[in-house]
């Protein structure tokens, strides 16, 4: 009884800040649809340059396709060579794509010119998808002067792409956004709740009330995790209204996992608000946090590459809840799969809520009887 | 001047007095320049491959060990395969993650290939990331057409040259870095700068500021001042530390490069002055700070996702974006090594948006000012 | 509380020490605070006060010492003691966002008052101050009603001890008068008061003062009889002998 007392007080602090309802609720929806736009790695439009210096002819009808692919963007043709690393320094393109002849290349030298694709290799990922997409350009040419030629390739490929055939990238990034406004939001939030308990001084109070430490514990996560879900269901809402991404699964499970994830990342937040002494290093450490949850997540560099190149950190990726979270939802929105394919991530996810909660309420015990 | 140098500092002595902040300062992008040194590349590897080979010829073979030798993938048998071509066991492997891909090679392969047909490979991809779905579709072709060419004894004509330029081994510390220290200069000047008003203001001691004889402007340098300097301390250890620990290249003159970075950081505080004018508390005024400042910088800068992909509206947009000159600037001058001569744009840019977000800041403190009176 | 001799003394503490690092906030104090009397804790800020009522009331944990309340260890019954005792903490510690109605509800909630007397509570209250004053936010009160409203949610659970830090800083003279009427009352009531202040001139109003000084007390006594025997003509002067001869012994 006397918690909800407590959760009815923290839900009114909130509510009687306009500001602050605006940045929980109305902001992050915001956020997600801007993100849902901008966060594409579908790489079109890439600005390159193209350096004709062949005669042949396959060089200008490569060149001709290579203008009308909307993956490209030819801003420059020449006929005259041109220094490469100056191009790309001034990084208006990419890459360059080079038609050079070359006399010996054996009996199609006089049809096929040779290929040099210059990459910018700061923006590595752009230039190699980049890269990949010219040589495909390339190989359908060929590959179509070689059949009108009699001689068809010996092996063709036919790929299907399950669960994203369009291999549409909102789809990938989507569910994962709302995982990310949600970390964002919660450790925010309650990274702050007890350092401005703490300045406002009412902290006292409450420990002098006849409220008990799990009591205030409680009281206090309540309103966050309330929060949590609230923007879960709008997230979730929003990408799946607006973007149109597949909902294949189940959402009992959906929820399940972002109720233990929240449990995890609250927990952790309140570790850190515990440990800062003010607003400002809750805000750095928070962030600090999100990042490295996010770079180690899977999100944006799949694991398996983590673990082949630095397996000391891909430990770390092991006891990351957002890792479980991110791929749980993949899986149920995408491949619709059910507990029996998730349920060691769930567990994963679910034991890392419980040793963090643990903690969390370990350390809170301690923090306020100093 | 006594008065302005006493406004700044009170407001070093708060922020040396906090030594944890400061080392979380420092410490937080080093740990993160750290991971993209290490754990993060642009290449892919170890990507997990099933394999049904119906065929079991010696092309068939052949080709299954082409892939086999290649970085990216690693082959995994087909667990829970109660006989060949288990296609349910492949799709579970699929479903379940354990496997990225399953290459399928059907019967009559090797026949005919000899027959002077085409014969088909069929590849299941996982396309829940797209991203790396889109690269594993593209090795894949590199990878038959090299085994195809092979067959007809015509290598040399599928063969496209590449060289990679300003970053041979594609380190992803070389793209991120940029990224990094104008994330931390921002966070340091616009959320601190923030704070630190919103602070007061909570604690109503901005009304002493208010009321003291000094300038809008003056009050304004003093509390930032501090600031400014230690984003752009810390934005310089940053790009040493990327330069002497991993290489990264650190060309140009440094004072145009601090001078660009000072204009960024202008902008940021500016920023910062501004939220705190409008946010009733500290808390909002971080959160604020954050939503405005650090994730449009991040999403829309070229930080992470190309801008070449963006829509016209986003793109447009992503031009009053601060941070999208100033990383432009960095990798072009401080990486690439170009000459400044080719980023006057950018520069001046920088210059305006920072010279419009200050007199908007000045401003409207300013106002808030006269309201008090 | 059943089954207390009724010799027991409010508070007791002895040897209390607080180190923080090297500093000694509080050094070896030993005191008693007997029922149903006003007890002035007075210092200039920074000499302990605030240190010394927090350890009592189980907020820090002291580096060294015994308290007892109402003859319960202090330590192992906090619970007990809990329920018995009301604080007001130096900053009027309300919640600003909310209002005084909703402050009245969440403090008398979390004491353990049912929704009758809660309502109940808000209802005195609200005689007690200005119309319209209880729809309020915290935050737009001035700082004599402000301070008012948080006696009065501090005896909100009846308690029969109530520690006040600091509860005259920042009222006009005129409410600090209004606010010792009000003390009176309580102690009328039977109750016990420790009124901690740095306003050395209040020290009249009390039962008995203690006065500490860098962590120790330099003076303990009754206001008025001190007054005499020391022929001081001010506690303010009695105050500063006392340091006087505190520092050069």
């Amino acid at each position: 009884m006397r918690l909800f007392y407590l959760v009815k007080k923290e839900i009114l602090e909130i509510i009687r800040q306009r500001e602050l309802l605006v940045l929980l609720f109305l902001a992050p929806l915001i956020q997600i649809i801007i993100l849902g736009y901008v966060i594409t790695t579908d790489i079109k439009n890439v600005p390159v340059e193209v350096v004709n210096l062949s005669n042949s002819r396959a060089a200008s009808e490569i060149t001709a396709r290579l203008r009308a692919s909307p993956l490209f963007r030819v801003v420059k043709l020449s006929e005259k060579p041109e220094k490469a690393e100056d191009v790309l320094r001034r990084g208006e393109v990419r890459a360059l794509i080079e038609f050079r002849d070359s006399p010996g290349r054996g009996r199609w030298a006089w049809t096929l010119p040779e290929v040099h694709i210059l990459m910018d290799g700061i923006d590595a990922n752009s230039s190699q998808i980049a890269a990949g997409y010219v040589n495909g350009i390339i190989k359908d040419y060929l590959q179509e002067k070689l059949r009108r030629a009699g001689l068809p390739m010996p092996v063709e490929a036919k790929t299907l792409i399950r669960y994203n055939p369009r291999l549409r990238s909102i789809n990938t990034m989507g569910p994962g956004i709302v995982a990310l406004l949600l970390t964002i939001l919660s450790v925010f939030t309650t990274a702050f709740s007890f350092v401005r308990e703490r300045e406002q001084h009412t902290m006292d109070t409450l420990l002098m009330s006849r409220l008990r430490p799990m009591e205030i514990f409680v009281g206090k996560a309540m309103p966050a995790v309330l929060i949590g879900l609230l923007d879960m269901v709008l997230g979730i809402g929003v990408v799946i209204l607006w973007f149109h991404i597949p909902l294949r699964g189940s959402v009992l499970y959906l929820f399940l996992a972002s109720l233990l994830y929240l449990a995890a990342i609250l927990s952790y937040a309140l570790i850190i608000s515990t440990v800062v002494v003010n607003q400002s290093q809750a805000m750095f450490f928070s962030w600090f946090s999100l990042v490295l949850f996010l770079l180690l997540s899977g999100f944006l560099t799949p694991l398996e590459s983590i673990w082949a190149r630095a397996p000391a950190l891909a430990v770390l990726t092991e006891i990351n809840p957002l890792r479980y979270l991110i791929k749980i939802i993949r899986e149920i929105f995408l491949k619709g799969n059910g507990p029996a394919f998730f349920w060691r991530d769930l567990l994963a996810l679910g034991g890392i809520a419980v040793v963090l909660t643990s903690l969390s309420l370990l350390n809170f015990r301690r923090f306020i009887s100093k | 001047m006594r008065r302005l140098r006493a406004v700044m500092a009170k407001e070093f002595f708060h922020l040396l007095r906090d030594p944890r902040s400061l080392s979380v300062v420092f410490i937080m992008p080093l740990v993160q320049i750290f991971i993209f040194g290490y754990a993060i590349s642009f290449d892919l590897e170890n990507i997990p491959v099933a394999v049904i080979d119906l065929d079991h010829s010696e092309p068939s073979a052949r080709l299954i060990k082409d892939f086999e030798r290649s970085t990216v993938f690693v082959l995994k048998p087909l667990s829970g395969a109660r006989r060949e071509g288990d296609f349910a066991a492949a799709d579970r492997a699929l479903r379940a993650g354990r496997v990225k891909e399953v290459l399928v090679i059907p019967a009559g392969f090797a026949g005919r290939i000899r027959q002077g047909r085409t014969a088909e490979v069929g590849l299941i991809i996982d396309g829940s990331d797209s991203n790396v779905a889109n690269r594993i579709y593209q090795y894949n072709q590199m990878i038959i057409q090299r085994f195809a060419a092979g067959l007809k004894g015509l290598e040399d004509i599928f063969q496209v040259k590449t060289k990679v330029y300003f970053n041979p081994e594609s380190r992803s510390v070389f793209f991120f870095v940029p990224g990094l220290v104008a994330v931390i200069l921002l966070m340091i000047s616009a959320m601190l700068t923030a704070s630190s008003i919103a602070r007061e203001r909570e604690l109503g001691s901005v009304e002493l500021l208010f009321i003291s004889p000094l300038r809008s402007g003056e009050i304004i340098l003093g509390k930032t001042l501090p600031y400014v300097l230690v984003a752009l301390a810390t934005g310089s250890f940053i790009l040493f530390f990327s330069h002497f620990w991993f290489g990264v290249p650190l060309r140009g003159s440094l004072p145009v490069l601090l001078l660009f970075a000072l204009l960024f950081v202008l902008t940021g505080l500016s920023f910062g002055v501004l939220i705190s004018t409008l946010a009733p508390s500290q808390r909002v005024a971080m959160l604020g700070s954050v939503l405005a400042t650090l994730l449009p910088s991040i999403m829309l800068s070229g930080f992470i996702f190309p801008l070449d992909s963006l829509s016209a509206p986003l793109r447009a947009l992503s031009e009053i974006i601060p941070a999208t000159h100033f990383l432009r600037i960095i990798r072009g001058v401080a990486i690439k090594g170009a000459d400044l001569r080719h980023f006057l744009k950018e520069g001046a840019s920088l210059a305006g948006l920072s010279l419009i977000t200050l007199s908007l800041a000045v401003l409207r403190f300013t106002r808030l000012r006269r309201a008090r009176r | 509380m059943k089954g207390r001799p009724e010799t027991v003394r409010a508070v007791e503490v002895s040897d209390l020490t607080k180190l923080f690092g090297d500093f000694r906030a509080v050094d070896h104090i030993s005191f008693a605070v007997e029922r149903g009397e006003i007890l002035g804790f007075l210092g200039p800020n920074g000499a302990g006060k605030t240190t010394t009522i927090k350890m009592i009331l189980g907020l820090l944990e002291p580096s060294g010492g015994r308290i007892s309340i109402l003859g319960l260890d202090a330590r192992k019954s906090r619970e007990d003691i809990k329920k018995a005792t009301g604080y007001m903490s130096q900053q009027f510690s309300l919640y600003p966002l909310l209002t005084v109605r909703e402050n009245v509800e969440f403090f008398g909630g979390i004491s353990g008052l049912d929704r009758a007397e809660i309502r109940g509570r808000q209802e005195a209250l609200a005689g007690q101050l200005p119309d319209g004053l209880l729809r309020l936010p915290v935050r737009n009160l001035p700082p004599g009603l402000r301070q008012k409203v948080a006696l009065f949610v501090s005896l909100l659970a009846d308690p029969e001890l109530v520690f006040l830090d600091e509860p005259t800083s920042g009222v006009d003279p005129e409410a600090r008068r209004a606010f010792w009427h009000t003390i009176y009352g309580l102690r009328e009531r039977g109750k016990t008061i420790l009124v901690t202040t740095h306003n050395l001139d209040e020290a009249e109003y009390a039962d008995r003062i203690l006065v500490i000084h860098q962590g120790r007390i330099v003076l303990e006594g009754d206001p008025r009889s001190l007054l005499e025997t020391r022929k001081a003509d001010s506690v303010e002067q009695l105050f500063r002998e006392a340091i006087r001869s505190h520092e050069t012994t």
